[in-house]
């Protein structure tokens, strides 16, 4: 008997004719509508919870059902001074909690849902029991409402009725309807003793599609946060008719005079110190050479793991070291008084040469790491050609520059070509780590003036617009270089 | 056309140009080893010196008065334990949440029987050419309730598409036919998982953890941007700046001259004891890192030649 069903797994899938059609249709609806529910929950300005106007309009109903200190997080004078109370709060918590976890088993039976009918079956119950807590939650709400109502400074609580409390209640019945219909008319019962089953491809998919949804969260959902640019946003307000604002703050970077000025200078720091960067980009290359040269190689594995090191400590230990050596009572200082030589000069402070000092803290840093990609490729390199070279009587240069320096010219394309790709992407660590009040003018580079702008100075949408343009420029950059690759080498990049 | 002539001529030069090079080549690169070194030597000498004279900037090349007392008097700094615990904590779940999460998911797709496949694995591995930005990103985790969260600091490092994209090249090297009897003997794909896959894969895990721990441990900008109303939750290395840079402004302030003598020589008996101070934190903050160094050299041509095979 389990060798039959075994056979023919699909067959056990089909309800009776002319049902299956309206069944797999519901099902696929049911896809679709418990992904556009999870999304719903993540926007902010879409919060059934949101019953009165002290919750914060940026508060999603995901959050609402997770976090109650960010539920109550502009409440907080109100709770104090006794206009609403904390039950209230703590009703609408649960309710906001139910309500979540409503929407996670909705999500939970969509994923059943892809199995054999025994599975259908119980995703059946699931989404049941999913819908009736979504609209349990929903209740609860409309409870906590009736409090905030009930609460005698109504002036100041503004108990409000959210739009999004409907399409929630209409996509929960239409859960509970679907999950009714499902189980009881659409699908007729398994034959008794048909195990859970569900097909190779879509189990591989369910074990994959958490790491899909964080991968969703973190790297997808905040390209939505892109609407920004397009109000007149001010934290802790909100996206809404009356403040959007167009192209205004793209158009804001060329005409406003101080803010054009700030671009270009940031633009030119940028492409300087990327510049620097690229200009000494064949350094690693020349160093694996020299490493290689080294006639013990115990002493070039020995000096390799040295100058490693730096790689793998922060910018702000960096900056410790800088410190120590360089500050007024760094090391320098306390050396040349040795000498005899009265000196407290600070060399982290001013401005002059800030350009190459950055590349040579980068260089100090990094270049050992970046030599030993290079000391890997020359290894590779097949010793054959080396021992034809000295058959054919070249000396040691000859062979470094006949055999070592082309073999290592296509890692050193690629890298150069990524490198231009990422010209605007020079990362904030270093720079705002060395920051200070003399030389803040000409270290800023376009990453670090994003975070001024945005977090220190609150400006979100002008900033966010600097990060779009960045990202459009760096994308294009990327396509550019890999463009060129295929023509020239014949492979892509990425 | 001369050809012949110039490698006469360079052959010559050879013998006392090469030596040349040799003793540059030396030279210069024990110069630069050192130059990676010392900075770490001497803040270790000053720590672990007679602190008047550190403070006289005396302690140059070798310590003097040799006395460990200011790693312990380190437990009455403010916030530095908190910080330290934060780091450690941070790392280790990090660590392990992102390595089982990559090695799990490198797993997955390597089967080709997966819906749509290709399709998810280049959902995730195109996240690393784009980038909505840092203030979207900074929204995005305010709008998820995850500033000022602990969580901020494990959730979002889970999926690492670079390392999902090692661990799988890696699987793929490993002979089919391993799979293969396992699942002809009835195993499922979490079992042949948990009992063939992972066992194989420990270089490939061990490199990914390695620098996946570093990553965690030197990490700045996420404390920096996500914590700032929650200092109990900044890492050792946000604290470690903010110490830093407390004295730098208090050398700032003492050379602007507005302040009378007294002022004057308390903040300069703080911004010496805070030289000190720093001094000691910094060596905390570098130590673990020195103390994985040894096994992570063991990794680097690995993680090094790995990274150069495309997904």
């Amino acid at each position: 008997m389990s060798g039959a069903a075994a056979i023919h797994p699909i067959k056990r899938n089909l309800p009776g004719p002319g049902e299956a059609g309206i069944a797999k249709a519901l099902y696929t609806l049911l896809r679709a509508l418990a992904f556009a529910t999870l999304l719903l929950a993540f926007l902010p300005f879409f919060n059934p919870a949101r019953i009165t106007e002290l919750i914060s309009k940026n508060l999603s109903f995901f959050t609402a059902g997770t976090s109650y200190a960010s539920l109550i997080t502009d409440s907080g004078r109100a709770l104090l001074r006794g206009w609403v109370t904390e039950g209230a709060y703590k009703l609408l918590y649960a309710g906001s909690i139910l309500g979540v976890l409503g929407i996670l088993l909705v999500i939970f039976s969509a994923c059943l849902s892809l199995g054999n009918l025994r599975f259908k079956r119980l995703s059946n119950l699931v989404l049941l029991l999913g819908g009736l807590l979504l609209l349990g939650g929903l209740v609860l709400v409309l409870v906590s409402r009736q409090q905030f109502l009930g609460f005698a400074e109504q002036d100041r609580v503004k108990p409000m009725f959210p739009q999004a409390f409907y399409a929630y209640a209409v996509l929960a019945l239409v859960f509970v309807g679907m999950a009714l219909a499902l189980q009881f008319i659409l699908l007729p019962k398994p034959a008794p003793g048909t195990p859970f089953e569900m097909q190779t491809k879509y189990r591989l998919f369910l074990m994959f599609l958490p790491f899909a949804a964080l991968a969703f969260i973190f790297a997808y959902l905040p390209l939505f946060g892109w609407r920004y640019a397009f109000f007149d946003y001010k934290p802790g307000g909100t996206l809404n008719a009356s403040n959007y604002a167009g192209f205004k703050w793209f158009t804001y970077l060329f005409t406003q005079a101080a803010t054009r000025a700030d671009i270009l200078r940031v633009m030119k720091n940028t492409l300087a110190m990327s510049g620097l960067g690229i200009l000494t980009s064949w350094v690693p290359m020349a160093l694996a050479i020299m490493l290689s040269e080294f006639k013990s190689k115990r002493f070039s594995r020995t000096i390799q793991t040295l100058i490693t090191i730096p790689n793998f400590i922060s910018w702000v230990l960096v900056y410790a070291v800088a410190l120590a050596m360089f500050s007024t009572d760094g090391f320098v200082n306390g050396f040349l008084s040795v000498l005899g030589v009265t000196s407290s000069q600070n060399y982290l402070m001013g401005s002059e040469g800030i350009w190459l000092k950055m590349l040579a803290w980068g260089m100090w840093k990094g270049m050992g790491w970046s030599a030993i990609i290079y000391v890997a490729s020359i290894s590779s390199i097949d010793p054959q050609l080396y021992e034809a070279a000295t058959v054919d009587g070249a000396g040691r240069f000859q062979k470094v520059r006949y055999i070592t320096v082309p073999s290592l010219l296509p890692t050193y394309s690629v890298l150069l070509l990524l490198s231009i790709a990422s010209i605007l992407s020079n990362g904030m660590e270093q720079y705002y780590v060395f920051r200070n009040a003399q030389n803040a003018a000409s270290i800023e580079v376009l990453d670090l003036y994003v975070y001024t702008l945005g977090i220190e100075n609150g400006i979100i949408p002008l900033s966010t617009v600097v990060g779009m343009m960045k990202t459009a420029i760096s994308l294009v950059l990327l396509f550019v270089a890999n463009n060129v690759s295929r023509l020239v080498r014949g492979e892509s990049i990425v | 056309m001369n050809k012949t002539k110039q490698k006469h001529s360079y052959t010559q030069r050879e013998s006392l140009g090469g030596q040349a090079f040799n003793v540059f080549n030396a030279l210069f690169f024990l110069v630069f080893a050192l130059s990676c070194i010392f900075p770490f030597y001497y803040l270790f000498i000053n720590t672990i010196s007679d602190n008047t004279l550190v403070q006289k900037g005396l302690i140059n090349f070798y310590p003097v008065g040799v006395n460990f007392k200011n790693y312990l008097s380190l437990r009455d700094v403010s916030d530095v334990g908190t910080a330290f615990t934060v780091s450690i904590a941070r790392t280790v779940l990090g660590t392990a949440l992102m390595v089982i999460a990559s090695s799990f998911v490198g797993y997955l797709v390597t089967k080709k029987e997966m819906w749509k496949r290709t399709f998810w694995y280049r959902f995730l591995i195109i996240t690393m050419y784009f980038n909505a930005g840092l203030i979207p990103g900074y929204l995005n985790m305010v709008m998820l309730g995850l500033t000022n969260n602990f969580l901020a600091y494990l959730i979002p490092g889970i999926v690492a598409p670079f390392n999902i994209i090692l661990v799988k090249t890696y699987i793929e090297s490993i002979p089919a036919e391993l799979e293969e009897s396992a699942l002809i003997d009835g195993a499922g794909y979490l079992t042949i998982f948990t009992r063939i896959i992972w066992p194989l894969s420990v270089p490939i895990l061990a490199t990914i953890a390695i620098f996946g721990a570093v990553g965690h441990w030197n990490s700045f900008t996420d404390s920096l941007i996500f914590m700032q109303s929650s200092p109990k939750l900044y890492t050792l290395q946000h604290r470690l700046y903010i110490y830093l840079n407390t004295n730098t402004n208090l050398g700032a302030l003492l050379g602007g001259g507005s302040v009378d003598s007294a002022t004057a020589a308390q903040i300069m008996e703080n911004t010496l004891n805070a030289k000190v101070i720093k001094y000691t934190i910094s060596m905390v903050t570098i130590i673990p890192i020195l103390l994985v160094y040894p096994f992570m050299t063991r990794y680097f041509q690995k993680g090094i030649m790995l990274g150069a095979v495309k997904g």
